[in-house]
Formats: C-alpha cells, sequence, structure tokens
C-alpha cells in the first residue's frame, strides 16, 4: 500500500454549516450580526450573534469530530464542523458586569457598568429585549425620576439561577440526556445508570450545565445554594483555592456616581480586605470594569 | 485587542432564494474546498437496506442515517461574502443554502443514537431550558 | 450464464449456482475450486466450485475441459454451455465477490486480507455443497497462497473429506479446470456487462486486461480518476496501482485510522489546536493575572461539562 499524506495545514473557512434556531433568519427585520463578547464563565473571547436589531441574543457552539468534512450540494467542504446557533439568556452575559460593579456596593446606571474595552459590542447587549426587563432577578432596583439604578444581588442572583436549574433539571428529565454519575460511553452502563438516576444527579447536572454560563465563584455558591455537597474530587476542586467572591467584602452603600443627586452622598468604603488594599495600590488606569469579575477588588473612584 | 471589535453580517436577504441542499457528514477529512461530483459518484452509489443506508467512497464502507433538524430549527449554509484583509475589519456571509435534514456517515460502524451528531441534535432543546426566560 | 442476481446490486457479493444433480446427493462426488480475476485491479474476483460424482469423472474428461487460461473467450463459453448440458451429473456455484467488497474489506479498520478473503469464499462454497446435500468425498484446490496451510485449513474444516490443494490443480484435475471456466465466464460477463452504479453516463469500456501493467488499464485507470472521489465502483481502491494514482492525481483524504506515525502525532497537535477553540484557557487580560497572583490562584480553567465533552461541543471564538 502507498504511503499516506500528511495532513496539511487547514486554510480559513469560507463556509459554515450551521443549525439556526428559526427565529434567527425569520423574524429579523435586521440583520444578524455574529459578534465577540466576553465568555462569562472563562473570560475569554466567544462567539454569539445579535439578531433582530439586537433584541435577542444566541449562542454558538460547534460540533466538531477531528476528521470529518461536508459534502454540500455539489460541493466539498473541509471544515467538518457543525455550528449551532441557540437561544441565550443575555442575563449571564451581563452578570459579571454587574457582579464586578456590584463589589463597590453602589447603585449604578447599568450603562456605566456594562462597558468593555476590550470587547465593546457589550454595550448591545443592553439592547436586548430581555435584558432590561430582567436585570431585577440578579440586581436591586432603584427609580429616580426616569432613571434607573441598579446593584448587584448575590441573594437574588442566586435564587434566580436556582430557578434555572429548576428549569433545566425539568427539560433533562424529558431528554434522554444520561444524567448518572461516571458516565461511559457503553450503552450498556448507560441504560443501567439512567434507571438509576437520582434526583441529585439531575440537580447535580443541571447546576453543571447553568454553571457553563457564571464564573467559578458563583457556580461554587451556586453548589451551597442547593445544598449540595461540593464534591471532592481534583478535577472539581482546583488545587489552590480561590478566594471567595461572593461576601460583599466592603459595606454596600448607595453610589450614583456622575449624578451627584443630593439624596444621595457617597461614602467611602469602611473596611478592606488586605488583598484588596493590594490590589487598591496598583494602577487601574484604563482597567476594564470586568476584570473586577474575576476577582473581587476595589474599584477606583473616578471623581 | 481590538480584534474582538469586528463583527460578522448576516445577509438574510439571501435566505429565501437559497436552494435547499443535501448535506452528507463525511468520516473522513478531505483535503479540498470546491466543486464535486457528488450526485454522479456518491449519492447515485447510496443504497438503503434495512432502515441503514450504505455507500463507500474511496474504498471505504461507511454506513450512515438521515437526521433531522431539531423542531424550531433549520440548517444553514453561510458564505463567506467579504472576507476581512484583517481581524479587525467587518465580515459579511450570506445564507448559501438551507436544509432540513442530513445524512451522516460512520466509518463502517452502524449508525446509532449514540453517535456524536445524534447526540449534539439533542443541544437545542437543552439549550432553550438553560437560556429561557425566568417567569417573576 | 445469468448474473443477474449480482447485477441487481454489484457492491456485494453475491453467490450464484446451478441446480444440484440428484445423483451428486446419492453419490460419493468429488469437487474442483478455483478462481478468476485475482490480479485484476478492476472487476469482481470470483470464486467457483464445480462437482459431480466420483463414477462420472471420465465423462467430465470427456467434456475436454482443461485449464482455462490456455482456452480463449469463445472456447471458454462453448465450455461452460457443455457443463450447463451435462448438469444431469454436474454442479457449480460461484461466489462473486464485487470490488467494492475487495476494497472495502482490504481497506477496512480490521484488514481482511485477499487470501482471508479468497479463503472464506472457497469454504463457503463447499460449506454450500455440503449444505445442499452433496456428498463430498474429495476436494481438490488450486492455490497461489503456500498450500500445505490451506490444506490443514480446510481438512480442519471439512473433517471426513479428502482435500488436496495443488499449484496448477486447474490444469491436473479436471474438476479444478470444470471450476476455472465456471470462475471465469462469469468474471468476464460480469466485468463487460458492468452496471456502473455511479451516474457516469457513457463509459468507454475498453479496459483492457485489467491487469495493472496493461497500458489499456492504466489509461482507462488515468481516464476515469475523479479528484475528490478517485473511481467508480467498480475499481478496487485496495490495488497499489489505484492507490498511487490517487496519491499523485486526487485530493488527499484522511482518516482516523490513518497508520502512520507522523499522521497520528498531527492529529495530536491538530486536536490541541482544536482545543484553542475551546478558549477556556486564552485568557489574555493583562490585568487579571494581578488579581491571580494576589489571590495566590492559577487560573486552571475548568473542564466544560461532560453534557458537551460526550457531545463534542464546544464554544468557538470565530467563524
Amino acid at each position: 500500500m502507498s504511503t499516506k499524506k500528511k495532513r496539511s495545514p487547514r486554510a480559513e473557512s469560507s463556509s459554515w454549516v450551521v443549525i439556526a434556531a428559526d427565529d434567527v433568519t425569520k423574524t429579523a427585520t435586521d440583520e444578524p450580526t455574529f459578534v465577540k463578547l466576553r465568555n462569562p464563565a472563562t473570560g475569554g473571547a466567544s462567539l454569539y450573534l445579535f439578531g433582530s436589531c439586537d433584541a435577542a441574543l444566541y449562542e454558538v457552539k460547534a460540533f466538531t469530530e477531528d476528521y470529518h468534512s461536508w459534502f454540500i450540494g455539489q460541493t466539498v467542504q473541509r471544515d467538518g464542523r457543525l455550528l449551532y446557533i441557540t437561544p441565550m439568556d443575555p442575563l449571564y452575559l451581563l452578570l459579571p458586569y454587574l457582579q464586578g460593579a456590584g463589589a463597590e456596593g453602589k447603585f449604578q446606571p447599568v450603562e456605566q457598568v456594562v462597558k468593555d474595552e476590550e470587547f465593546p459590542g457589550c454595550t448591545r447587549l443592553l439592547s436586548c429585549t430581555r435584558s432590561l426587563a430582567s436585570l431585577h432577578h440578579v440586581a436591586e432596583e432603584k427609580e429616580v425620576g426616569s432613571l434607573k439604578f441598579h446593584r448587584f444581588s448575590q441573594e437574588k442572583t442566586l435564587e434566580w439561577l436556582r430557578k434555572k436549574v429548576e428549569r433545566t433539571v425539568a427539560a433533562l428529565r424529558n431528554s434522554s440526556v444520561c444524567v448518572g454519575g461516571g458516565v461511559k460511553s457503553s450503552t450498556f452502563i448507560r441504560v443501567k445508570q439512567e434507571e438509576q438516576a437520582s434526583d441529585e444527579d439531575y440537580l447535580r447536572y443541571a447546576h453543571g450545565l447553568v454553571s457553563e454560563y457564571i464564573n467559578e465563584e458563583l457556580s461554587k455558591d451556586l453548589l451551597k445554594h442547593l445544598q449540595l455537597p461540593e464534591l471532592s474530587s481534583p478535577k472539581q476542586e482546583p488545587p489552590a483555592k480561590k478566594r471567595k467572591l461572593s461576601d460583599h467584602p466592603v459595606e454596600a452603600q448607595d453610589d450614583y456616581t456622575k449624578f451627584n443627586s443630593s439624596d444621595f452622598t457617597r461614602k467611602p468604603p469602611k473596611k478592606m480586605t488586605a488583598a484588596q488594599k493590594s490590589l487598591a495600590k496598583v494602577d487601574k488606569t484604563g482597567m476594564k470594569s470586568l476584570s473586577a469579575f474575576f476577582s473581587p477588588k476595589v474599584k477606583q473612584e473616578k471623581n | 485587542m481590538s480584534s474582538n471589535s469586528s463583527v460578522t453580517t448576516v445577509q438574510l436577504g439571501s435566505v429565501s432564494q437559497a436552494d435547499e441542499l443535501q448535506v452528507h457528514l463525511l468520516p473522513c477529512e478531505i483535503e479540498h474546498d470546491g466543486p464535486a461530483e457528488v450526485s454522479r459518484y456518491f449519492t447515485a452509489a447510496i443504497k438503503d437496506r434495512k432502515h441503514e443506508l450504505t455507500v463507500s467512497f474511496r474504498g471505504r464502507g461507511f454506513k450512515g442515517q438521515e437526521v433531522i433538524c431539531p423542531q424550531g430549527y433549520t440548517g444553514l449554509v453561510l458564505k463567506q461574502v467579504h472576507k476581512p484583509s484583517s481581524d479587525q475589519e467587518d465580515g459579511v456571509v450570506k445564507v448559501s443554502s438551507v436544509f432540513h435534514n442530513l445524512t451522516y456517515w460512520n466509518l463502517e460502524t452502524p449508525p446509532s443514537s449514540d453517535d456524536g451528531v445524534v447526540m449534539a441534535m439533542g443541544w437545542p432543546e437543552l439549550a432553550e431550558a438553560i437560556h429561557g426566560p425566568i417567569e417573576d | 450464464m445469468d448474473l443477474g442476481k449480482f447485477e441487481a446490486d454489484n457492491t456485494v457479493s453475491c453467490r450464484l449456482s446451478s441446480p444440484i444433480p440428484d445423483v451428486c446427493k446419492t453419490e460419493d462426488c468429488c469437487l474442483g475450486i478455483d478462481e478468476a480475476g485475482r490480479g485484476p485491479v478492476l472487476g469482481p474476483m470470483v470464486y467457483g466450485i464445480c462437482f459431480c460424482p466420483v463414477s462420472k469423472k471420465e465423462d467430465l474428461k470427456d467434456l475436454k475441459v482443461a485449464d482455462s487460461k490456455t482456452l480463449t473467450e469463445e472456447q471458454r463459453e462453448s465450455l461452460f454451455v457443455k457443463l450447463d448440458e451435462a448438469k444431469s451429473f454436474v454442479g457449480w456455484a460461484l461466489q462473486v465477490l464485487s470490488p467494492n467488497t475487495i476494497s472495502t474489506s482490504m481497506l477496512q479498520r480490521t484488514k481482511y486480507n485477499l487470501n482471508a478473503l479468497s479463503h472464506d469464499a472457497a469454504i463457503g462454497l463447499v460449506q454450500y455443497a455440503l449444505d445442499s446435500g452433496v456428498q463430498l468425498k474429495e476436494v481438490f484446490v488450486d492455490t497461489v497462497g503456500p498450500a500445505e496451510k490451506y490444506q490443514e485449513k480446510l481438512s480442519h474444516r471439512f473433517p471426513g473429506v479428502e482435500v488436496t490443494v495443488r499449484p496448477k490443480a486447474d490444469s491436473l484435475f479436471p474438476i479444478v479446470s470444470a471450476a476455472s471456466i465456471c470462475a471465469k465466464v462469469a468474471r468476464d460477463h460480469a466485468v463487460k456487462g458492468w452496471k456502473f452504479l455511479e451516474d457516469l453516463g457513457q463509459v468507454n469500456t475498453d479496459y483492457g486486461s485489467g491487469y495493472p501493467n496493461d497500458p489499456k488499464t492504466k489509461s482507462w485507470l488515468l481516464k476515469y480518476l475523479d479528484p475528490v472521489f478517485g473511481y467508480p465502483q467498480f475499481v478496487r481502491f485496495s490495488w497499489s496501482t489505484a492507490q498511487s494514482l490517487l496519491d499523485s492525481n486526487a485530493v488527499a483524504v484522511h482518516w482516523d485510522d490513518d497508520e502512520e506515525d507522523g499522521e497520528k502525532a498531527a492529529a495530536c497537535q491538530n486536536n490541541a489546536s482544536m482545543l484553542s477553540y475551546f478558549s477556556r484557557n486564552t485568557h489574555t487580560h493583562t490585568h487579571t493575572h494581578t488579581h491571580t497572583q494576589a489571590n495566590g490562584h492559577h487560573s486552571s480553567p475548568r473542564e466544560p461539562h461532560r453534557f458537551f465533552t460526550e457531545r463534542r461541543l464546544h464554544s468557538v471564538s470565530s467563524l
């Protein structure tokens, strides 16, 4: 038999096979756009799609198996990926910004909070129909005249996430997804385990799915909120324990930065942790508000 | 960093004119992007035996089946209209064809519900649950 | 010879047979096995058996059957007619292995080589004769592989039958010559009347002998080479002639079971680069690591949930 040729590097694709929610193409009055936004779980760039004049948000996931290609009509497409465009709750993407600003404990206009030099597209999230209407799930709201101000609420967020998990559990029960622990690919084992899947299996599985859209700290807090013990597998637990973000390290107070309403006076934070103090010394000029999300910090106040 | 600010617009005007095409997901990587005599060599040779499709490609045996797109979902083939000259420039793609079902092929193994594509088709339904709005 | 059953689906292996003469069910019989079309790069390979009562060996000789290779096509055709006329005491059966069966077997993940394929076809035919009630006592086989091993395999498989595996058996034993005529006639008919499954329009059928060194065969192979699909199923892709023509004239195709260390390594690298799609470890924020250090926490990216890994679904950072 002759020798096999080595795989040549794949050039950038110029066509893509996609399975998209019908709304993307059917109800759109405007042309949808793919944008890169900060992935709430990883902090890295991920691809999303805005549809219907930014009113709806979609997530892009790729189904990828190595050594695959497509025949599309009378053509070959070397890239064998299949992209899924599914609805995405914009609140998951807004949450890190609110949470980051929440560390300051101030009520702020969301327009001021949802800003990201690295991902300028994030402001479009506020145009999503669902965004403003659902902020109250994760933040306390205050209205001053026609203006709305928000402050991240851990409590509300966890409750919102719990509902998300519940919905997901319900969907899992109606699906053929195998939620039993330690699944191997053998059909036999899967069937057997499916019979044994407990309520906790479902809850844990749903928690894992929702955790794909929130940061690790929040995921752990949610686990507690669901009264699920943390699993002590080394994979679940990173070697160095990250400090908790969830507890409000700074006493909350009202802060209507830049609106300087006389009704609300700003007070300096009462107490800082050692880490926050050290962070406060770092020059944060030009720092993106979202970086707060990766670790709590006190944002330098601009006056 | 600023590359994250570039966007890719999907021209929807093309949807209505897009052809419905047959798509096949193959268990091999073909180092080619472009035309191929798919219907003459491939489609014409597909045999339907007991709910299992068979065909061969380059002397390898394929077994496959058809899967339909999940309810409320349509298959689209997007094609580049404008290729950005840098990662900071915006791109434009159009919908060049649509499909409502696809045929996937395994290398030699019979198709089953454990196959990757079949399982992945369950994603949209779950996504709706994870991302659906929460009532007050 | 009616090849209708094979032509109905020439992508698979198919058995054709004559009626079993009654006398073969009551008298001790001899049986010959031979093949046709082992070497050619195109068309089917045909395995044939022919059988008759041991007492009728002389009558068979009188038909003047000889090694099919020493005969012209016309002579083979007329001898096959004679065999058919002798159906009161001569029976035959054929196993037609389609070129597609040969390609896909030889190239399959767990390789099935041509010798094994041939042996299994022969064994299947002998078993068919036994199952049909033929009183088998002697089996004569021509061989291209090592004779002893094959003899051992057949004797073991069919105890109580005297097996003689002999090179050039087709010229030594008339019953093997008869089998070789049946096989060769079937092979010739199959190649001549090949119904292309592919929609190729008018195909030039001047294939030559089908042997790789025949210039006619070679130019046919070049003419009908498609850069993506290679060849119609008429061609045996597992032949090195076909493979090397494809290597130089068709686009490369890669399989997950490609054997070559380099390939595997490349695959690993490719997987690694694919991981970058996951964008799990693509933290590029210059500021976050300040915190990371402050917290003594080195960012160890979370594994995606198994729902996604099992389904090979991951986030992408660009189209």
